[in-house]
């Protein structure tokens, strides 16, 4: 079930009916969350319904088990089995294919032909997120960092819970799990927070995204451009891959804020960094900080000496890139913010050449205060600073949308070539009206340092610029609802 | 426990969602007030590949354009004939009116009537040409047919049956579609249309560019192709044809032909088959002369689909077709014989049927 769909806004209605008539009792919430959340999730296809019992059922199991007192040969054991179960499911879900499609290419270029029966496997929507989801509870409990829970139900609704279930924010128990363990209070905030957050993550979505895609296509669907449309072919997609992605995060929050719950903010203006450190504490922050909290530190972090806080590092951005798709332009997206971010880590740590000049401690009296040193012109640095980072970032995008490597070289290789076809003028001017209101709204909220700045608004106002915003998804509604782009991850 | 306890009343929740509906109320009522009242442009949603082609098709019919041949059809009347190449070969201007496969004859019909009204006096060769998929198709969808007469009405597009098509209507979203967003910002056309024409403000371009005429960008392969090889004419058509007749402009000369399907698609007798069904055709719109000599068939590699040449095939084509136009031109451009027992010129690849071209009749123009 797509939340652009007319079938979600049916599902939704229906479900906050029943949510009101359960408000007296916290288990029954839970239990309706429960089978809403299976029913959103079978919509698609029930079957794979049982990869989400496996894998809530075994990190109950696997959080009951661990509880004190235990052995620490025991506890392993049991992390290790959920370890297996959630990495076994993805794995074969997910990268099966991949890896005998991979090895059978591998053996053609030996020369030795290779004919396995092969068995296509069907990717399960939202794999990658519930899994993980479900696996840090797991995680938290044998770190000790969280209390396992004791209600099955509480747990289902925390793996399934339909807002997030399937695209996130990948929640952590520890944040979520307890709001399924007591009375919420929904207040006239959250209230209105949820509504604004549902009609711009939709805006999002269905108007600038959706619209952005065929732009993309037209770049990415049979690449043979020069520079001018292969950059914009990238602003396009990098544009359309966000509104996409932070749209539906801001859907989720704002249905989950409607409910009196709180999800985590999983975007937080990525465009605006100005280093690739920044762009991942700023783009998909639920994975990347999944990612370090358990691989990078599981790995050993920063302290086992530089070498290998590097190759730490380089391996996660690896593994962050396969987990996006079972691909290799995935893993070469992630080798290119891994090896990104080691050259950020060099430049940023490296000693200075000149030191700057300390001010004197004490002023004699009577003399102005010297004015603290500045670097030379910070905005030109800053700017630079963004722009060799929105350029890595891009090219990054550029290697992520890319459905082969020859496609990877030939639009590669296009970059170097200038020509533009009859039709650029048109082609900016639709990316400028796709992009332009995201822009507008982003510096907005950059100034005032408020992602949630448009409540500020006189309440008129408000619902003017709301209503504006209804109006386009009402005008860019599509009968037939475009997927999500992280649905496939 | 309780599940959760609200600290909003009913007013609380309706003034958080209300407000934003007005808006949009405000919105349709000014669409709806602005359509009614004249204030906004005209309708011309084009939106997509196939409302451009109609629309551009309409309003091309609507020019005062000097065409000694117009051609009329479906899509592969689009883009089969390459009409600066024809108009190359016949020294004549050429103008392009071939539409999409959903349109029905007499819509054909409109748009000629619509070039007679605004180019008066002028009675240009017809020539009607459509391939045997479109002949055959049992019943057409009436949405395409319903678009054009709107268009060359000033109305709205009508909507489709989808319900969400009507909340459209309501909320006046086409009105801003078709009047004003198409105006703002061309749309992207899908695949390889999109490829070689970009998007719908420069199809349009381009179709005026070259006399109406497009190009295919697809390539067809033989080994996927799949379909029905069977042609023949569907019942529909006599009475369609017999309603295009009618229509037709006094004086007119109508010329009838097909156009080719791939060699390697088609049944062994395919050409008796064309051949047939040209003449009962013909018969049916009373045509002045029958293309018959016009390939049945082309090789596969000429092809951008069963239907339709790619661009050097239509080069190919347009030259065949200007073969057999040149003599039929030049021959009503003579002084006029005597009488009706004009012999066709000699080896004209084609058929003149009964109604042969109205020496006698008086013409209201010279051709161009």
């Amino acid at each position: 079930m797509l939340f652009n769909s007319a079938v979600f806004l049916v599902f939704f209605a229906g479900f906050l009916l029943l949510y009101y008539l359960v408000r007296h009792s916290l288990a029954a919430r839970n239990a309706l969350i429960v089978v809403a959340s299976y029913a959103f999730y079978g919509w698609w296809d029930w079957r794979f319904l049982s990869l989400l019992w496996i894998s809530s059922l075994v990190d109950y199991a696997v959080g009951r088990a661990l509880e004190p007192p235990r052995p620490d040969r025991h506890r392993r054991a049991w992390l290790a089995l959920s370890l297996i179960v959630n990495l076994g499911l993805l794995g074969f879900f997910k990268y099966y294919g991949f890896f005998v499609d991979s090895f059978i290419a591998l053996l053609d270029r030996l020369g030795l032909d290779a004919e396995p029966r092969l068995l296509r496997v069907v990717l399960p929507v939202g794999i990658s997120f519930y899994t993980f989801q479900s696996l840090s509870y797991a995680l938290d409990v044998y770190r000790r960092q969280l209390t396992p829970t004791r209600n099955l139900v509480s747990f289902l609704a925390y793996v399934s819970f339909f807002p997030q279930l399937v695209a996130g924010p990948i929640e952590r128990a520890r944040h979520l799990l307890p709001q399924f363990e007591r009375t919420l209070t929904l207040t006239r905030t959250q209230l209105v927070t949820g509504v604004w957050l549902i009609l711009w993550g939709m805006f999002k979505k269905v108007v600038l995204a959706d619209n952005l895609a065929p732009l993309v296509e037209l770049v990415y669907g049979q690449p043979a451009h020069a520079a001018p449309l292969v950059a914009l072919g990238t602003i396009a997609f990098a544009f359309q891959i966000y509104c996409d992605f932070s749209g539906y995060s801001d859907i989720a929050r704002g249905l989950a804020s409607v409910l009196g719950f709180e999800l985590r903010l999983n975007f937080n203006l990525p465009y605006l960094a100005t280093n690739l450190r920044e762009f991942w504490r700023r783009w998909h922050i639920s994975l990347s900080t999944w990612l370090r909290d358990y691989l990078y530190v599981s790995l050993g972090g920063n302290r086992h000496g530089p070498s290998r806080t590097r190759l730490n590092l380089l391996l996660t951005m690896l593994l962050g890139g396969l987990w996006h798709g079972a691909a290799w332009n995935f893993v070469l997206w992630g080798l290119w913010h891994g090896i990104g971010l080691l050259v950020h880590r060099w430049w940023s740590e490296r000693p200075r050449a000149t030191p700057l000049p300390q001010p004197e401690p004490h002023p004699a009296p009577g003399r102005q205060e010297p004015t603290p040193p500045q670097p030379p012109n910070p905005l030109a640095r800053q700017l630079l600073a963004w722009s060799l980072t929105m350029l890595v970032v891009g090219y990054g995008w550029l290697l992520f949308r890319a459905q082969s490597w020859a496609d990877i070289l030939t639009l590669t290789s296009a970059l170097a070539q200038w020509s533009v076809p009859p039709w650029f003028a048109s082609y900016a001017l639709n990316l400028a009206a796709f992009t332009l209101p995201l822009i507008l709204m982003q510096s907005w909220q950059a100034t005032t340092k408020d992602l949630l700045a448009p409540l500020t608004l006189p309440a008129w106002t408000r619902a003017l610029l709301q209503g504006c915003l209804l109006t386009a998804i009402v005008l860019f509604w599509r009968k037939d609802s475009t997927p999500f782009i992280y649905f496939q991850f | 426990m309780k599940s959760h306890q609200c600290e909003f009343n009913a007013a609380d929740l309706l003034a958080a969602v209300a407000p934003p509906l007005l808006p949009l109320l405000l919105f349709a009522a000014a669409m709806h007030l602005g359509a009614a009242s004249g204030r906004l442009p005209a309708p011309r949603p084009i939106l997509d590949a196939d409302r451009t082609i109609l629309l551009h098709q309409a309003e091309a019919s609507r020019q005062p354009t000097p065409a000694a041949v117009l051609l009329l059809g479906d899509s592969s009347c689009l883009m089969d004939v390459w009409a600066p190449r024809l108009q190359t070969a016949l020294d004549q201007p050429v103008l392009n009116l071939g539409t999409l496969s959903y349109l029905d004859l007499p819509s054909l019909a409109l748009l000629l009537e619509q070039y007679t009204a605004a180019n008066p006096g002028r009675t240009p060769l017809v020539v009607l040409l459509m391939h045997p998929e479109s002949l055959r198709l049992a019943g057409l969808p009436a949405y395409h047919a319903a678009v054009l007469r709107h268009y060359l009405a000033g109305r709205d597009a009508p909507p489709t049956g989808h319900l969400l098509a009507r909340f459209d209507r309501i909320l006046g979203l086409d009105i801003f579609r078709g009047r004003l967003w198409t105006r703002l910002v061309p749309s992207p056309l899908p695949g390889e249309f999109g490829r070689a024409y970009g998007f719908t403000w420069d199809l349009w371009r381009s179709l005026d560019q070259h006399a109406g005429s497009a190009v295919d960008p697809h390539r067809f392969d033989p080994t996927t192709a799949r379909g029905n090889a069977e042609y023949r004419l569907a019942a529909r058509l006599e009475t369609e044809s017999r309603i295009f007749r009618q229509r037709l402009p006094p004086h007119t000369r109508l010329a009838v032909g097909l156009t080719p399907a791939p060699e390697s698609f088609v049944l062994p007798d395919h050409s008796a088959t064309c051949r047939q069904i040209l003449a009962q055709w013909g018969a049916w719109l009373e045509a002045d002369a029958l293309l018959t000599q016009l390939p049945a068939t082309r090789p596969a590699a000429e092809f951008a689909s069963v239907t339709h040449l790619r661009a050097t095939g239509a080069q190919r084509f347009s030259a065949d077709l200007a073969s057999l136009l040149r003599p039929l031109l030049s021959s009503v451009t003579q002084p006029s014989a005597p009488d009706n027992t004009r012999p066709a010129p000699s080896g004209l690849p084609l058929q003149l049927l009964h109604h042969a071209w109205p020496q006698d009749a008086p013409t209201t123009g010279p051709l161009p």
